[in-house]
Parts: C-alpha cells; structure tokens; sequence
C-alpha cells in the first residue's frame, strides 16, 4: 500500500499544477458544504433548544365556535370550557394524556405592603404552571395541591415584585401581603422574563369569583407521544372527549382550537430535516462540480499517460494494478484536498460560531464528528466514481496499442 | 512433451481486419532454441513488429499454435497474459520507454512492483542489475539526464530483472549512433553467452551479422531461415 501511494505521489508531483486546481475545486466544494451544513445545524439547535425548553410534548386548548351543525345544534355555537373538564379529559385519556390544568386570572388586583405596591393583577395556577412558564423558582415554594385543595392564601411573586414590596428578594418568603382585601401568605419568589404576575392557587382564584368554573384555556401534558401519528392520534382524542361534553361534532376544528406543540415540534423538524437535505444536495452538487473536474483530469491523465500505461502493462501490470492505481490516485486527490476544505470550514465555522453567540435564530453553527465522519466518506466514494470511469478506460487500453501511443 | 526449443510457432496466422484486410502473417513456423541469439530481418510492414508482439504476448494471434518455454500462449486472460509477460519476457525498445519521471533504479525495479516484492529488495536488484550495466552511478539519475546508450542499458537492466526465458528486443539500436548501437550490441552478446536467448528485430544488417541466426520474413511468411 505505501508503494502505491508512493506511486502516486510521484505521479501527482509531476502534475503540480493540474493538481493543485483540481484540488482547489473540490477543497472549495467540501468547504461550502461546511459552511452550509454547519449554518443548518445552528438553525437546528437553536429550534431544539427552543422546544425542549417550552416542553414540547404539551397541547393547549382554547374555546371556539363550532363551524358545522351538530345533533340539532347550529353552527357559530360558543363552546366554553369547563374547570371539570380537566378531569374529564385526564381520566378519559390514559393512552396520551398525563395531566391537564388551566389558569384563571383577576386583572385588577393591587398588592401591597406597608412599604410599597404592585399592581399586575393575580394568576391562579395548578403545579404544573411552573414548568409550563418557564419560572424559575428562586426562594421559598410553588403553590402545591394542599394549596389547592384547601384554597388557601398564598402567593408567589416575581423577584422584582419582591425587591419593591420588601426591599429583597431573600426576605419576602414568610411575608404577607394584601391584595383583594385580603392578607396574603408569601411561599415563594419566582423569576421569569417574561411575566410578572403574582401567582395564587386555582382554586383559590375561583372562590374569589364565585365558583365560577369557566376556563378559558386548558394545558394538557401529553405522554407516550413520539411520532406524528401518536401526536394526532392525542390532539384527536382531546377534541372527541371534549365533543362528547359540550355536544360539537369532533371533526370540527373550530369548535375547540387546539394547539399541539409536539405536532408543531415534528412539523417544524420536517421542514427543518427537508432542508437539512436540501443543504446537503446544494452542497454535493456544488462539490459534484469539483468532483467531475477531478474526473475530467483523470480522463486526461489517463490519456497523456498512455505510453505509460502501455510501458507498464508491457511488463507486467495487470488491468487491476492500473484500475487501482487511477481510482487510488482520484481519491487521494479528492480526499487530500477534500480534507483541506473540511478542516478549512469546520475552522471558520468555529470562528462564525463564536462571533454568533447570543444571535436569536441560531445557536452553535458547527458541525459535529458524525458529519464530518459523513463528508468524509462522501469525499472517498465520490474520488473513487470520479476516478472510475477514467480507470475503466486505462484498463482497456490495449498494450501493443498504448506502447505506439506517443 | 519438454523440448530444448524456448519459442515453437507452428502455422501461425494473424490478420487484421477492415476493409481490406492485412494478412500480417501467414502460416508461420519458427523455433529457436533455448539460449540463440537470432535476428529477425525484414522490411517495413513485413510483419516482423506483428510477429514481435506475438512473440511477446502484446498481441493476438487468429490460428496456429505458439508455445513460449512449454507454456502454450492462446486466448489468454488479460490478467495471465500480463503475469507471463512479468516473468518470462524482457522488453528492449528502439525508444527505450522509460518512465520519464522515474529515475533509473525505479525504472529497473518496476517489474518486480507487480510482482509484490517489497521497495527495498527490489531496490537492491535493480541496483545490482544497474551495476551490471555499468550504470550504478546513475541509479538516481532521470530518464532525461542520460545518454540514448544509457537509457538503453536502463531498459535492458530492466528486461533481466526478473530472469525472464527470453529478450525481445525491438530495434534497440534503431535510436542510437554507431559507437553505442555497438556498445549495446556488446552487452547483448555478452548476455547471450550467459546463457540468455535473445530475439532483436532489426532492419540493420549490421546487428543481423552480429546474431546466431537470421530469420528473414517478408509479405508475412517466414523466406529464409538459414544465416
């Protein structure tokens, strides 16, 4: 093996320049496939690092109207959704359904201090909405199903809420605060950036409205959902269960909109994969124009070098010696400047990633060693095709013939 | 059947076909013994490159029958053909073909490369034969630094360094001046006398003189044999 290389070495040096442009077409092609597929898997990141941190195997319902007549009912009916209905949609739904909660809201309450007040109104949460928020829990608790259960008086505020109301974030867990008229038990300190709502039970919220069991929106954790056919198959049985309770046609998709962000995840992560490959067939092809030049030089090669391919068949190559010889020196240009152009764009790409932090719609644009391992192996198949046809040709070159080929 | 003959020809034909076709020999029959030196002599387009080729299994031929060292050479398989040239035929060409980008101890040494023996034990063989020309002191030189008569004891180098049965030798002299066709010609006596059979086609009569053995042909049969 070192022999052929050292063969081919011999060969390429006394070709400089053709190699060397050669090289250049196909470095510059490996090189804008980098660029591009590093470009596309930082798009890519930034959707994934988007969705896992909005919990995406979740669906939300909201009320509508329904757009067909159904058992009697006319159409334009408003569908209202119930507090019930969440047990109603959990306990009917074991297949896909984890749990599922709402909020509730007083727009207009003010909550005071002695010290100072905040005037954001109240959200009446389950658990779940810490997650489902994206809060991050900075003292104290969340609002808990004791909380619930008892509709207790407690609240949770924003850290900015905290600093105004006692001058530290620290020291507001175990504080009361009023709002309603009434005196609040302050549990926890929360941050979000965006939204500073004070947090109070559900149920809590609901008694000061008068056990009013109107929701506007339900939040539903989905499980066992991994595909496109399980997320439709759970948005499907979330509007069937809801269809039975309020009477609409389950094939209505106004009755109730439903939004599910793991359908969306997958959508989007098809529209994302589609152009990842659109990527990779742009960039093969703009290395595909690399890789006919190598094989154009090598249909050449094989021509000037004739008498020599003659020369060795006269005393005792072997049609595969010279097959191997043409296909091995194709790859080893391909691969060689391929790698130039691989290395050359996975450095720029590190330098790009760098000068991008903190850019919103993308996130780390380097490619990682599967892809390069990927591009790799392209680069070797395609010098060995680009090599093959220029090799099949040397190999029929008949010796008696090549040797009078001058 | 084991004979003292290393070439037997028996009725061989070779025709190239077109429009009209060449009859480039016609019932040939030929034998040399092992360890001759004979010339073949003959005009332009007599067919004495044809019969070279044959001779050397580069080409084809239509009918007859040509053993080479009891080895019978038909319809054989590129990749056989190829292996029989690597051991039993040495090339000598008016042209010398070498490979220009190769030095001397590279060119010697290229037969023995697809025979798979490792860089450095045919770098000394090559050396060894190069040194047996008298050339060990242009081992790294290039095909371009060396005279005609250098080349050519390069490429005779070359044919013997895989003690093949026998030389073929196509004009070896045909690109060189008088002083160093004799010089060439005094090598292949001497391998002669060695032992090694040795066929050069030639239209030089000087060479033809030089030779055990004249075969003359023309209009691709074989006239006279005797000297």
């Amino acid at each position: 093996m070192f022999d052929l290389f050292r063969e081919i070495g011999q060969t390429l040096s006394n070709n400089k320049l053709r190699t060397a442009l050669t090289g250049f077409a196909v470095a510059w092609g490996i090189f804008m496939l980098i660029i591009l597929l590093g470009m596309s898997r930082g798009v890519l990141n930034k959707f994934e690092s988007f969705n896992s941190d909005s919990q995406s195997d979740r669906l939300t319902v909201w009320n509508g109207r329904t757009s067909k007549p159904y058992k009697g009912y006319k159409d334009n009916r408003f569908i209202q959704m119930k507090d019930k209905d969440l047990k109603t949609i959990t306990s009917r739904n074991n297949r896909h359904v984890a749990e599922a909660y709402t909020t509730n809201d007083i727009d207009t309450a003010v909550v005071s201090t002695q010290k100072d007040y905040i005037s954001k109104g109240l959200r009446g949460v389950y658990p779940q909405e810490l997650a489902r928020g994206n809060n991050t829990l900075l003292y104290g608790r969340f609002i808990n199903d004791i909380d619930l259960k008892e509709e207790r008086k407690v609240i949770v505020i924003h850290r900015n809420s905290a600093r105004l109301l006692f001058g530290s974030e620290e020291k507001a867990v175990g504080q009361r605060v009023d709002a309603l008229r009434l005196s609040w038990l302050v549990v926890g300190v929360f941050d979000n950036e965006w939204n500073e709502q004070p947090m109070v039970p559900f149920t809590t919220v609901k008694m000061l409205n008068g056990y009013d069991d109107d929701v506007w929106r339900i939040d539903v954790n989905l499980r066992d959902v991994h595909d496109m056919a399980s997320a439709e198959e759970a948005t499907n049985d979330v509007r069937t269960t809801l269809a039975t309770v309020h009477e609409f046609d389950p094939t209505d998709e106004n009755a109730v909109w439903i939004n599910n962000r793991f359908e969306n995840y997958l959508r989007g992560l098809e529209g994302l994969n589609i152009m990842n490959v659109a990527i990779w067939v742009i960039g093969i092809f703009t290395m595909l124009s690399g890789i006919v030049g190598v094989s154009n030089i090598m249909f050449v090669s094989v021509k000037e070098r004739t008498h020599e391919i003659g020369i060795r068949r006269a005393i005792g190559a072997k049609p595969r010696s010279i097959l191997i010889q043409v296909v091995t020196e194709s790859v080893a240009i391909t691969a060689m400047f391929g790698y130039i152009g691989l290395v050359a764009g996975m450095a720029l790409m590190a330098f790009i990633s760098e000068m991008m932090q903190g850019v919103d719609f993308i996130d780390n644009p380097t490619i990682d060693l599967r892809i390069a391992i990927e591009v790799t192996i392209v680069l070797i198949i395609a010098g060995a095709l680009a090599g093959l046809f220029p090799a099949l040709k040397a190999t029929k070159v008949r010796p008696v013939e090549a040797l009078r080929d001058e | 059947m084991t004979t003292d003959h290393i070439i037997r020809l028996t009725d061989v034909n070779k025709t190239y076909p077109g429009a009209v076709p060449v009859h480039a020999l016609r019932d040939v029959t030929l034998d040399i013994r092992r360890g001759e030196l004979v010339s073949i002599m003959g005009a332009s387009g007599s067919g004495k490159s044809t019969l070279l080729n044959i001779l050397g299994i580069l080409d084809n031929y239509d009918s007859g029958e040509y053993l080479l060292d009891n080895v019978l050479i038909k319809d054989l398989s590129e990749n056989r053909a190829a292996e029989l040239r690597n051991h039993m035929i040495g090339f000598v060409f008016q042209s010398f073909n070498l490979i220009n980008y190769k030095n001397a101890i590279e060119n010697v040494a290229l037969p023995l490369f697809y025979q798979g023996v490792s860089r450095r034990r045919r770098n000394a063989l090559a050396l060894e034969q190069l040194d047996r020309m008298g050339l060990a002191d242009r081992a790294h030189h290039l095909p371009g630094e060396m005279s005609g008569g250098q080349k050519q004891r390069v490429a005779i180098a070359r044919s013997l360094i895989t003690h093949p049965s026998i030389i073929l030798a196509d004009e070896p002299t045909g690109a060189l001046d008088s002083k160093t066709s004799a010089d060439v010609m005094q090598v292949f006596r001497q391998l002669n006398n060695e032992g090694m059979t040795i066929i050069i086609v030639t239209h030089d009569p000087k060479v033809g003189q030089q030779t055990d053995r004249i075969i003359r042909i023309a209009d691709g049969e074989i006239v006279a044999e005797p000297k």
